[in-house]
């Protein structure tokens, strides 16, 4: 389950899936963004959201667009009205 | 320069900050120590700038910010409160209803142990800095194991 996005919604990303699309391994993809593989390992498991520009960088490296990459899970934070 | 070429700097400006530390002791000479202390943490800053297998992106610099920022949030309490109470020594707050004559109170802390208090002061920062680091580098996967 990743991590809230700090606003209680989760942020779920397919980037694992595109590296190996791509045969990339983390380190690969790190390198060519300009971030630690750590970065790369802690976004795939939800454990960090990264900017808009790093979010940018990924899906252009991958040339895709970002709601791709990227989904926003807004499905969990509905308020119910009666 | 290599990460560990500015490691090993690190080391030699720690041993002659300690060398200088005993000579400005020995001469009676703070002032000697206090200038060689700002320069070596100016030279560390601009050699730290030189490193170029030190990769620092977004995470990292998220992990330091928010580190700082709780530390800081929690250090200020505890250094005002110690403040104020240096203050209120200071100035001989009186006791109400007043009685005269007032009896200056004792120092509980004297002037010359002022600096073990500012150093104790300063491990506390450091301990809650290198705490809340530790925390946001958990929180945002510093540690994860990698599954490929």
């Amino acid at each position: 389950m990743p991590e809230n996005t700090g606003n209680g919604r989760p942020m779920k990303n397919r980037i694992k899936v595109f590296r190996a699309m791509h045969d990339l391994t983390q380190e690969d993809l790190a390198k060519a963004i300009g971030v630690t593989r750590q970065t790369i390992l802690a976004i795939e498991k939800g454990k960090y959201v990264p900017s808009l520009d790093l979010a940018f960088k990924i899906v252009r490296h991958f040339n895709v667009t970002i709601e791709e990459v990227f989904l926003y899970d807004a499905g969990t934070s509905t308020v119910d009205i009666d | 320069m290599k990460k560990n070429t500015f490691y090993l700097l690190v080391g030699f400006i720690a041993i002659v900050l300690v060398a200088l530390f005993w000579y400005s002791e020995e001469i009676h000479t703070s002032l000697l120590i206090e200038f060689a202390f700002i320069a070596a943490v100016a030279v560390l800053y601009l050699a730290r700038r030189k490193v170029t297998d030190l990769v620092e992106d977004e995470r990292s610099a998220k992990i330091t910010e928010q580190a700082a920022m709780r530390t800081l949030q929690v250090f200020w309490v505890v250094f005002c409160a110690f403040s104020i109470g240096a203050v209120m020594q200071i100035l001989h707050v009186p006791s109400f209803p007043r009685q005269a004559p007032p009896v200056p109170p004792a120092m509980i802390l004297p002037i010359r142990s002022m600096g073990f208090i500012q150093l104790g002061l300063l491990c506390l920062m450091i301990f809650l800095y290198v705490g809340f680091r530790i925390y946001y580098a958990r929180k945002y996967g510093e540690w994860e194991t990698d599954e490929e």
